[in-house]
C-alpha cells in the first residue's frame, strides 16, 4: 500500500524527501487533519473506519498535495467498495510494502463493478447502457441519474479519461462523483463541466485530460440540453426514419485550462427518437489485422437496429463491435449509452 | 497498429528536428513516442517539427503523448503518463503570457487527425501548418 500510494503521489513532491505517504492502521479516526507537517485523511467505506492515509513533510501544506491525497483516498475508498482491494488487507499490505501492481491492479471484473450502474427507471423513457473494460485499465465512465430538481430531470454523463493505467482509473473514480455533484448543484450542463474543470485544473493539476459530455433531460418535454467538453458528439436517431445526425457543438476537454466556457446545445427528443452516446472505444475498436470499426460502420449498425428499443440499439452495436474484434478483449474501454423516448 | 518514426535535422532560421510519424498513434505506442523525444531534447534539440502527413489515426492516448512531448521540448518535468499527475500547468502559463510557443509545430495533419485535435481543444496548443515547408519557414 505504501509503495502504491507513494508511486501515485511521487510526482507531487517537487523536492525529493519533502513528502512521504503511508497507510496507518490506527484504531480510531484522527481528530486533526493537518497537524504540523502531518496531513491525515481517514479511509472510510460505508461508514466503516479502516485506517488512514498519512502524508508527512513540509509539502503537506500545499493545496495540491492535500487535493492529491484526497483524490487518492477517494479512489481507494471506491476501489474497496467495488471489491478491488480487500478492506481487511489494507493494514497487512502496509506492512508487506507490496508494489503498486499487486495492490491496485484491478481485475476487469472489479473495474466493471466500479463503472457500471443500473440506469434508473424513468417513465416514458427507455434507458440502456453497455460497458466493456479494456485489457489494460482505461478511464471510461458513464452515469444516468435523476436530478433533485423540479420536474426530476435526468442527468446523463459519459466521459473518457485519456491515457491508461492506475492514474486513469483513480482519476475516473475521483471525477465521476465530482461531475455528479456538480450537475446536481449547477445551473445546467455547461456550468457543471465548468465547475468540474476548475477542480481538475486549479486543485488537482492533473496532466491527464477528460473528455466529457453532460446532458440534462427535461422528462416532460423531451428537451435535452448538452454540454460537450471534447467528447465524441452523440448521435440523434430520429423516429421518422430520417438520417442519423451528429449533435455537434462543444469545446476543449477537461483539465486543460480554466475557466472553461462551453456552449449548450439543445435537442428535442420526439416520441420514438433516440440519442446514442459512446466513447472512442467503439470507433477505435481494432481487428488483429489493424482495421478500425470506424464511424461509418457504427452509424450503419445503429441504422440497422433503429426499429427496436434503446436496448436493442445498444445490444446490436455492442455485438457488432465485439464481433468485429473477433471476441478479443478490447484495447480500449467500450461504452455505449442510449436514451430513447417512448 | 504499428507506427514508424524517422528523425532528421533541418537548418531553418533555427536548427529544427523533424520527426515524421507514419501509421497510427494509439494506446499501444503513445508512451514510446514520448521516450523517443526525451533523448532529442537531451541532445540539444529545442525546435521540433512533427510531420504528420502519413499519420492516419490518433486515439485519445495519442493526445497525452503530444501534450507530453510539448512539455519535454519546453524543458519541463514532463508529466508521467503512467501516473498522470503533474504539479505544473506551465504551458497554460506560457499561453497566458502571450505569443504562441515555438518549441513544437505540427505539419500536414490529415482531416481525421486534425478533427480529433480540434474537438478536444488540443489544437490551441500547437501551431499547425499545411506542409513541412511552410512549417519550417515559421520557426
Amino acid at each position: 500500500m505504501t509503495d502504491a500510494i507513494e508511486s501515485i503521489l511521487r510526482p507531487f513532491a517537487r523536492v525529493p524527501g519533502e513528502l512521504t505517504v503511508h497507510f496507518e492502521d490506527a484504531a480510531t479516526p484522527s481528530s486533526a487533519a493537518l497537524d504540523g507537517p502531518r496531513l491525515t485523511r481517514d479511509i472510510q467505506v460505508d461508514g466503516r473506519y479502516l485506517g488512514r492515509l498519512v502524508a508527512e513533510g513540509p509539502a503537506v501544506r500545499e493545496r495540491t498535495i492535500s487535493a492529491a491525497l484526497e483524490a487518492v483516498a477517494i479512489g481507494i475508498e471506491r476501489l474497496v467498495q467495488a471489491g478491488g482491494i480487500d478492506a481487511g488487507a489494507l493494514p497487512a499490505a502496509a506492512d508487506a510494502r507490496s508494489g503498486i501492481a499487486a495492490e491496485l491492479a484491478l481485475s476487469r471484473l472489479q473495474q466493471r463493478s466500479l463503472v457500471s450502474l443500473e440506469p434508473p427507471e424513468v417513465p416514458g423513457y427507455d434507458l440502456a447502457s453497455y460497458y466493456e473494460p479494456a485489457r489494460e485499465i482505461g478511464g471510461d465512465f458513464f452515469e444516468l441519474f435523476v436530478l433533485r430538481r423540479r420536474g426530476r430531470p435526468l442527468g446523463v454523463v459519459i466521459a473518457d479519461v485519456t491515457g491508461k493505467g492506475i492514474a486513469a482509473a483513480l482519476l475516473m473514480a475521483f471525477a465521476r462523483p465530482v461531475i455528479h455533484a456538480a450537475l446536481q448543484a449547477a445551473s445546467g450542463p455547461a456550468d457543471a463541466l465548468r465547475r468540474t474543470n476548475r477542480i481538475l485544473v486549479d486543485e488537482l493539476r492533473t496532466a491527464l485530460f477528460i473528455t466529457a459530455l453532460v446532458g440534462r433531460l427535461e422528462v416532460r418535454t423531451g428537451r435535452i440540453s448538452i454540454a460537450n467538453a471534447g467528447h465524441e458528439p452523440p448521435l440523434l436517431v430520429p423516429s421518422d426514419g430520417g438520417p442519423i445526425v451528429s449533435v455537434e457543438g462543444g469545446g476543449r476537454m477537461l483539465g486543460m485550462s480554466s475557466p472553461l466556457d462551453l456552449p449548450e446545445t439543445e435537442v428535442e427528443l420526439a416520441p420514438g427518437d433516440r440519442l446514442v452516446l459512446y466513447t472512442d472505444g467503439v470507433t477505435d475498436a481494432i481487428t488483429s489485422t489493424g482495421e478500425r470499426f470506424g464511424k461509418d460502420r457504427m452509424i450503419a449498425t445503429i441504422d440497422g437496429a433503429r426499429g427496436g428499443s434503446a436496448h436493442d440499439i445498444v445490444r446490436e452495436l455492442s455485438a457488432a463491435v465485439s464481433g468485429f474484434c473477433e471476441g478479443m478483449i478490447p484495447v480500449d474501454d467500450v461504452t455505449i449509452v442510449a436514451v430513447g423516448r417512448q | 497498429m504499428a507506427m514508424q518514426t524517422t528523425v532528421e535535422r533541418v537548418d531553418a532560421a533555427v536548427p529544427v528536428t523533424v520527426m515524421t510519424l507514419a501509421g497510427e498513434l494509439d494506446a499501444s505506442n503513445y508512451l514510446r513516442l514520448v521516450d523517443d523525444v526525451r533523448p532529442l531534447y537531451a541532445a540539444g534539440a529545442r525546435h521540433l517539427l512533427l510531420d504528420l502527413t502519413d499519420l492516419t489515426f490518433i486515439s485519445s492516448s495519442g493526445l497525452v503523448s503530444l501534450y507530453s512531448i510539448l512539455k519535454v521540448m519546453q524543458g519541463e518535468e514532463p508529466p508521467d503518463p503512467e501516473y498522470g499527475w503533474s504539479a505544473l500547468h506551465a504551458m497554460e502559463r506560457g499561453a497566458e503570457e502571450g505569443g504562441e510557443q515555438n518549441a513544437v509545430r505540427i505539419a500536414g495533419m490529415r482531416p481525421d487527425v486534425a478533427g480529433v485535435l480540434q474537438r478536444t481543444g488540443l489544437d490551441a496548443l500547437f501551431p499547425s501548418h499545411p506542409d513541412r515547408e511552410s512549417a519550417l519557414a515559421a520557426f
